[in-house]
This record gives C-alpha cells, structure tokens and sequence, in this order.
C-alpha cells in the first residue's frame, strides 16, 4: 500500500484519523517516558534519604500550597558555579520520596536544595515573617499568615501519611499513629522551618523530627 | 536637486522627516554602491564606536559593578560588532530582494539597500546610549527605537521596494521575522560560546 | 440551496455556542491577563498582596497561568474548533445539548478552579496544578468534547477530513492522554493528593506532559485554527496541502519527545536529555514547513489588508510563530541551555509564543469571527489598528526586556573570581533584575490595554446582535460523488 493510499484512507476514516495519531502520538512516551517509570535506579532512594517527618511533610505541603516553585528550584546543576555556590549537585536518589518533584524551572529566588542547615531557625522564621527584615531588597512575598495556623488545623495528616505509604513510603503504624501527637503545638510557620532545614542533608536531621526511625 | 545630496544626509534625514524622507527615496534611491558606502557603512561604525568608547570609560555595568575589559579586547569587540552590523546589514538586503518577486516588489540591490538603511538608521544613531554600557539603560532607550524603526518598515516599505500597501505588509512581517530569528541566533551563538568560555574576560 | 434535516426543516449550524465561547475566552483573557500584569507589579513592589495569602505572587501566577491557559486558550480553542468543524463537514454539531454541557461545565471548571487555586489547592505540578477533583471533571468534559467533535465529523457530508480538523483532533487526543497520565495520583483529602511517581520520574513525566501541552495545546490546537480561518480570511487556498499533511506527522510524532530538554544538566539520565535534544531540533522542520505554508497562503491575500485589519494580527503571529519555533529548539541545545535555564530568558521565550503567537493568532480570528457571527461589520478599525500597535510594542518590551534579564542573570550567576569562588552574591544579581521588572510591567500593561480595546470593539459589534443563523450550502456534486463513492465510511 502505498503512502498516498495510507494517506487517502486515514483522510476519509474518523476512526483511522483517531487511531493513527493515538499511535503516532504514544511513540515519543512509550521509548522515553515508560521505560524511565520503571527503571528503578531512578527512584531508589540514595543512602541516609528518609520520608518526611509529620512536621517536614506539612511543611512540604505548605511550600507547594504557596506555589514556592514558582520562584525556587531545588536542583543544583553539575556545572562549576552552581556547585560552589549551592553545594552537591543534585542526584536522582535524593528525590524518592518527593511527590511531587519539585525541582522548579525559575530562579526569581535561590536554588533552595541544600539550603538545610545554612541558616538558623530563628533565620527563617523571621525571612518568611517579612523576608525584607533580613534583606532590605527582597521582592519575595511575605507570609504573616503561616504563624496564625496550627500545622494539623485541617487534622488530616494521618491521611496523608497513610496515602503515601500505600504509595511506597515505609512509614510504620507507630508513626501514623503517633503523628497528630508530634503536631501538637506547632504552627505552619515551624512546620515550613521544619521542611526547609531538612532540605539537602540527605536524613541528617534531628532524630525527634523524624517519627518511625 | 535632491538627488545630488550625500546619501547620508538623505538617510539621515529619516529622524526628522520621516516621510519626506522615504517619498525622496522612494522616488530617486542612490545606486546601491552609493547607500552603501555613502552611508550604511558610516551609520555601523557608529554602534562599536560608541560601545568602545562606553566600555573604556565607564566599563560593562549589568547591574552589579562596572566590569572593565583590556584594551585588546575592547577593540576586537568592535570590531566584531562592526563586521556582525555588516553582515547583518547584507543578508536583510539579500533576503528582502529574495522576497521580494513573492510580493511583487521592486528586487534592486538599490532599493533593497535603501530599505534596510532607512529602517536602520534611528538603532544606530540610537547607539549613543552604548556611550553609557549599562545594559537595562540601553534595553529602555533601544527597544522603543527598534519598535519606531519597525513602524518605519511598515511604513516605507511598500513606498521603497514599489509594491502595494497590502503585499507591503505582508513582506515587512516577513522580513520582521527574518530579523528576529537572526537576532536569536545571535542570542543562540553567543550562549554556546560564552558557555565554552570563549568570550571576554574581565581585566584584574 | 440549504441542507435540509430529515423532518424537512432547515438545518442551521450551532453557532451561539460559538458565540458563548468567544465571549468567555475574552472575557478570561483580560483575567488572565490582569493577573498576569498584577505578579508582575508584585515582583517590582512586593508589598501589593497586602499580607493577603489569595493575592501573593506564588498564588497569583498560578492563577495567571491556568486563567490564559484553560481559560482563555481552550475556550477559543473549543469555540473555534467547533465552529469550523461543522463548516469543514457541512453538517450541523453532534449532540448541540451536550456541546453546552461542555460549555458550562468548562466555564464553571475555570471559576471554581482558579478559586482553588487562590484558596491554595495546588498539586505542585506547571500547568497541572488543579487538584484531583478538577482533573476528573476536565477529563468527563474532555470526552464529551470528543465525542461531539469526532461525531460531527463522522457524520460529515463532505468525504475528506480538512486538515485543520486533524490538528483540533491531535489536540482533543493528546492532551487526553497527557492530562490522565500526568495527574495520576492518590488523593489524601478532597484537596490534597500525591502524585504516582515520584522525584525524578515524576520529572520526566511532568515535562512529557508539560512540554507537549505547549506542543498540542499551544501550537497544534491553534494551528487547527490558523488551517481553517486564515484561508478563510485570505480567500485563498493552503499553498501546499500536501505539505500541510506531511508537517502534520512529523509533528505529531516529533513533539512529543522533546520535554526532556526543560530537564538539562538536571537529575535524569543522559540518553533521555540527548534524545530531548535531538528531536527538538527535528521539531524544527514541521514547524517552519507550517509557517511557510501560512506565509505563503497569505502572500496572496495582500489585498484584504486594506480593508481587512484581523489579517493583519495573523501575519503578525506567523512571524512571531517562527521566532518560537526557531528559539524553542535553539534553547533546547545543551550549551545554551546552560545559559538559559532557570533565567528570565525562559520567560521572554514563552511570552514570545504566548503573546506572539498564540494571542495574536487568537486575536486576528475573533475579529473576523465576532462581525461574521453578528452578521454586522467590525465597529471600529481604528481601534483594531491601535491594538495591533500596542500589542506589538508590549511584546517587544516584554521579550528584549527579559532576554537582556536572562543573559545578565546567566552571567552574573557564573562568573568566578581569581580565587574561583562565586564572584556575585545572589542578593546582587537579583537587584540588578528590579529596572527590567519595571520594563517587562510597562510591557504587559500595554499588551492588556490593546486586549482591552478588543474587547470594547467587540462587545459595541456585536451589542444587542443574535448569532446569525447560516445553514450548510450545497455541496459540490463533485464532492458528494466522491464521498458515495468512497462507500461513505464516517
């Protein structure tokens, strides 16, 4: 059959139409996206990478509520300025247990990959308060509200933790069930804190922050 | 009696009045040796000039601190400015005489010279602000004279190349997109060479 | 004359939900639009969220991004799609009740979810941040467009499918499987899910997902409408159909490789960066064989311009379209890539196509599409002439403004000093960004006045107007023979 026969076929068929481009459309993900899916290296975790604490999680999930990505990438490139500048470039095991990545595509603020330890608490708190009390000339938003909040208002973080394990975290029954518990007291503010200073130190965190291990 | 004018004054004459300017092209362009060599080549050396000139002076302010080249690398920046200004000015000619049976315009070297010459000339008198190198300053005095000299392409265009107003418009896009393409092209070079590490290095 | 329906009455086209669509989109459009000019006055003075969590920058740009994306694009791309669908078949809409179902229901989708979306409900993912409750709607209403496209298609008189028809249904079928693969994810709460993959798969198959959006959505959906109303608005052929059918799949197959080059240097393996690479640079050929095939079209039609100001705004578009298209792939190089990702340059490219191409195709279509449906001539060529000026003046600020940005961001970020240490601080660079923020506002406002201008000219054409009624003509014996001779396979 020739091309121009395939052609005046597929032109006068809804149902070719539909089908060819169904094909034509799926190659490009079948040879590049399913096998990444399954090739396990990429989402083994590397050594010392552990599941977000309750708190760390919270925070996690504030930082994608206020679209922090937008303006902050969490992906050092393997180029020579970036690594003096931010630190280890970033590896794929690092990221097992982000869902979603947030590697980010925009630098309006820093790379903020290894931005755990870099700073105090006390730091933090008072940048995210107001981020132009430490730096007179930041554009970043301020975000007053995240200490007005307690970190489970929504009292949903033992849902969240059991709909990731289903996904693969191992978290224990202990864990979930003593999360509520390790929220007790803490605010948004100390949960965003909490994510951020875990950030890059591949697990090296305070043990207390980390329910289950 | 016009005719007999240096062609850069009849060039130039498009920064102050633009149609009368055009109109006396239009009617009488110079050969194209003329616009050329009257003219175009003049009005590109001014850019690298002024940017010598600038970056000696007060040195290439991105907006941290004034970065100063040496010497050498000053001058072979300008001219490599100037030969790009050049190469840039012939391949919009050749391209608009490509174009220009498709649109029904006039495919002289003269006309096609005149066109780019007169659309050109406010960017480089506009170039003065490279006596300053600061780049958002050149960013806010050169994009609203590169947008006037794209009004000036509409405009002349069908006058110079001696086609309709509606084919006119269409080639003038046309060649729009040619210019842009080019210039992210440029852009494109620039960045792979400047990532390889071959471009200027500030002096210590 | 007119076709008539089997009881005998005549058979009209369904155009006042063209009608509604168009009206939407425009009206999204400014939303979008504003939101957009509102981030960008936020990134020059931070103070205007007022301490207000729905209005602070990371909020508003996603507001801003799915308000212009689903709000105005979709919008004028279903309500074009459909009117040019029942053309190109001579057939009244399929299902007309259900295509008003998709109406609303898209409608509300976008009020309530950009609602969500200043409320905080966000998956993390660009251009898929809408939830999970949101992904299951936008899936039912994506079926029942299909089904109401493909079925008026099937049941055309007229044997041939019309290319544009190709590029609307590559849109309706791609973006189908990009959206339910994408947004596969467990959901926690009626507000929070967790996405299937994670970290570095869900990167490479978010950017599959987000880089083909712009590769069907963006560009394949909108070439659906350049294939039909440029003829239309030209009163000239395609220049080259076969050359129209041979781009159609080698962008369909190309595309959809290329996501992977918004992952440079970035934790995901060689082969598949190479490959992204590579094919973006393929993607190069069916993109400017489609420009060339509309700027070749067009060059016949010069004489409409005169009278005819919505010609104008496509040609425009073609050009910026083949600026896009040369800059995607040039961006997607690796060296350059280097310089550009993470930078402002991304964002002058994007707003290049967006603005360039996509808006002003958009643009250039209503204005011929808006007087034909009131059955009434544009209200005002002055004022279209006025906005074609301003939206070619914001572009350019916009997009020279940010590519001036992004080379000094790049720059500045890499330089080392004798010592080799980084020789800028962040803080520093970022300062020397403030005067272009300020120009890139100036930019976008001017892009927003001229939108607004259409949208006055519009509403005073079609004040107090109905939709024009217009029936199928009668088809060209030449074509029903060929169509019964074909066996008359839908």
């Amino acid at each position: 059959m020739t091309l121009l026969a395939v052609h005046k076929a597929v032109e006068r068929n809804t149902g070719l139409l539909i089908f060819g481009i169904l094909v034509v459309a799926s190659i490009g993900g079948l040879v590049q996206v399913l096998p990444s899916t399954l090739d396990e290296s990429l989402s083994a975790p590397a050594p010392n990478v552990v599941p977000y604490g309750p708190l760390e999680l919270v925070g996690r999930d504030i930082y994608i509520r206020e679209s922090c990505s937008t303006c902050h990438s969490q992906q050092v490139r393997p180029l020579l300025a970036e690594v003096k500048r931010y630190g280890a470039y970033a590896r794929a095991g690092e990221f097992a247990y982000d869902r979603p990545f947030l590697w980010g595509s925009k630098r309006t603020g820093p790379d903020l990959l290894r931005v755990g330890g870099k700073y105090t608490d006390a730091w933090h708190r008072v940048h995210l308060l107001d981020p132009r009390t430490v730096i007179p000339t930041s554009i970043m938003p301020a975000y007053p509200w995240l200490d007005t909040r307690g970190a489970n208002a929504d009292d949903d973080i033992q849902a969240r933790l059991k709909t990731l394990r289903t996904l693969g975290h191992p978290y224990s029954d202990e864990a979930i069930e003593s999360a509520p518990a390790a929220l007790e007291g803490k605010t948004e503010l100390d949960a965003v804190v909490a994510y951020l200073q875990s950030l890059g130190r591949f697990g090296i965190n305070d043990v207390e922050e980390h329910v289950g291990h | 009696m016009i005719a007999q004018r240096p062609p850069l004054l009849r060039f130039g004459a498009v920064l102050v009045a633009p149609e009368a300017a055009i109109a006396s092209i239009a009617a009488d362009p110079p050969s194209g040796a003329r616009a050329f060599f009257g003219a175009a080549v003049w009005l590109g050396l001014l850019p690298p000039l002024f940017a010598a000139i600038g970056t000696m002076t007060f040195g290439w302010r991105l907006g941290v601190e004034p970065l100063f080249l040496p010497a050498g690398t000053v001058v072979a920046i300008g001219a490599a400015y100037f030969v790009l200004l050049l190469f840039g000015f012939l391949s919009t000619a050749v391209v608009a005489r490509w174009m220009a049976s498709t649109y029904g315009a006039d495919a002289s070297w003269s006309r096609s010279f005149a066109l780019v010459t007169l659309v050109g000339a406010p960017l480089a008198i506009g170039s003065v602000v490279h006596l300053y190198p600061n780049a958002f300053v050149n960013v806010l005095v050169l994009v609203p004279t590169l947008i006037w000299s794209m009004y000036l392409l509409y405009r002349g265009l069908p006058a110079v190349m001696k086609t309709d107003p509606g084919r006119g418009m269409l080639m003038a896009s046309s060649l729009i997109a040619y210019l842009l393409v080019s210039w992210v092209t440029l852009l494109g070079i620039t960045a792979v060479l400047w990532s390889r590490g071959v471009g200027p290095h500030v002096a210590t | 004359m007119v076709e008539h329906a089997r009881n005998g009455a005549v058979e009209h086209y369904e155009d006042r939900i063209v009608a509604a669509f168009t009206f939407c989109s425009i009206v999204w459009a400014i939303a979008g639009m504003a939101a957009g000019v509102y981030a960008a006055a936020e990134l020059v003075w931070p103070e205007l969220n007022f301490g207000l969590p729905w209005l602070s920058f990371g909020r508003l740009r996603t507001g801003h991004t799915n308000l212009v994306l689903f709000g105005f694009g979709v919008s004028a791309l279903i309500g074009t799609s459909l009117y040019s669908v029942q053309r190109t078949s001579h057939v009244r809409l399929l299902a007309p009740k259900l295509a008003w179902f998709v109406f609303y229901a898209w409608q509300l989708t976008i009020v309530l979810g950009a609602w969500s979306l200043l409320a905080g409900w966000n998956g993390g993912k660009e251009y898929a941040e809408l939830e999970w409750p949101f992904d299951i709607a936008i899936a039912v209403i994506w079926i029942a467009y299909a089904v109401v496209f493909f079925g008026t298609i099937a049941r055309r008189k007229v044997a041939p499918i019309y290319i544009s028809n190709w590029f609307y249904g590559a849109l309706i079928i791609v973006v189908a499987m990009l959206h339910i693969v994408n947004n596969l994810a467990l959901p926690a709460t009626l507000s929070k899910s967790y996405s299937l993959f994670p970290g570095a798969q869900d990167a490479i198959v978010q950017w599959w997902y987000g880089h083909n959006a712009v590769g069907f959505l963006l560009t394949g959906g909108f070439l659906g409408m350049l294939y039909y109303f440029l003829p239309k608005q030209a009163e000239q052929p395609i220049w080259s159909y076969r050359l129209s059918i041979v781009a159609f799949w080698a962008f369909v197959y190309s595309y959809i490789w290329a996501g992977p080059h918004h992952l440079h240097y970035n934790a995901i393996p060689e082969w598949v960066q190479s490959l992204g690479v590579i094919m973006s640079l393929v993607l190069l050929a069916p993109s400017w064989a489609t420009m060339i095939n509309g700027v070749m079209t067009v060059s016949n039609a010069w004489r409409k311009l005169q009278t005819d100001p919505a010609l104008k705004f496509i040609v425009l578009a073609l050009a910026f379209y083949g600026l896009a298209t040369f800059e995607g792939p040039m961006m997607a190089i690796r060296s350059v890539n280097v310089m550009s990702h993470f930078t402002e340059w991304t964002i002058g490219h994007v707003h290049s196509g967006a603005l360039g191409w996509n808006a002003l195709i958009t643009f250039g279509t209503f204005y011929y599409l808006v007087p034909r449906l009131a059955g009434r001539p544009l209200h005002s060529t002055v004022l279209a002439n006025a906005h074609f000026w301003l939206a070619l003046a914001g572009i350019m600020l916009y997009v020279l403004s940010m590519w001036a940005a992004g080379l000094s961001q790049s720059l500045l970020w890499l330089s080392l000093d004798d010592l080799g240490e980084v020789r800028y601080s962040f803080v520093e660079v970022m300062e020397a960004m403030a005067p272009y923020y300020l120009l890139r506002l100036v930019g976008g406002v001017l892009f927003l006045a001229g939108t607004v201008l259409m949208a006055v000219n519009l509403r005073l054409t079609f004040a107090g107007a109905r939709t024009v009624a217009v029936s199928a003509p009668a088809l060209v014996p030449a074509h029903a023979a060929a169509f019964s001779a074909a066996g008359g396979t839908p």
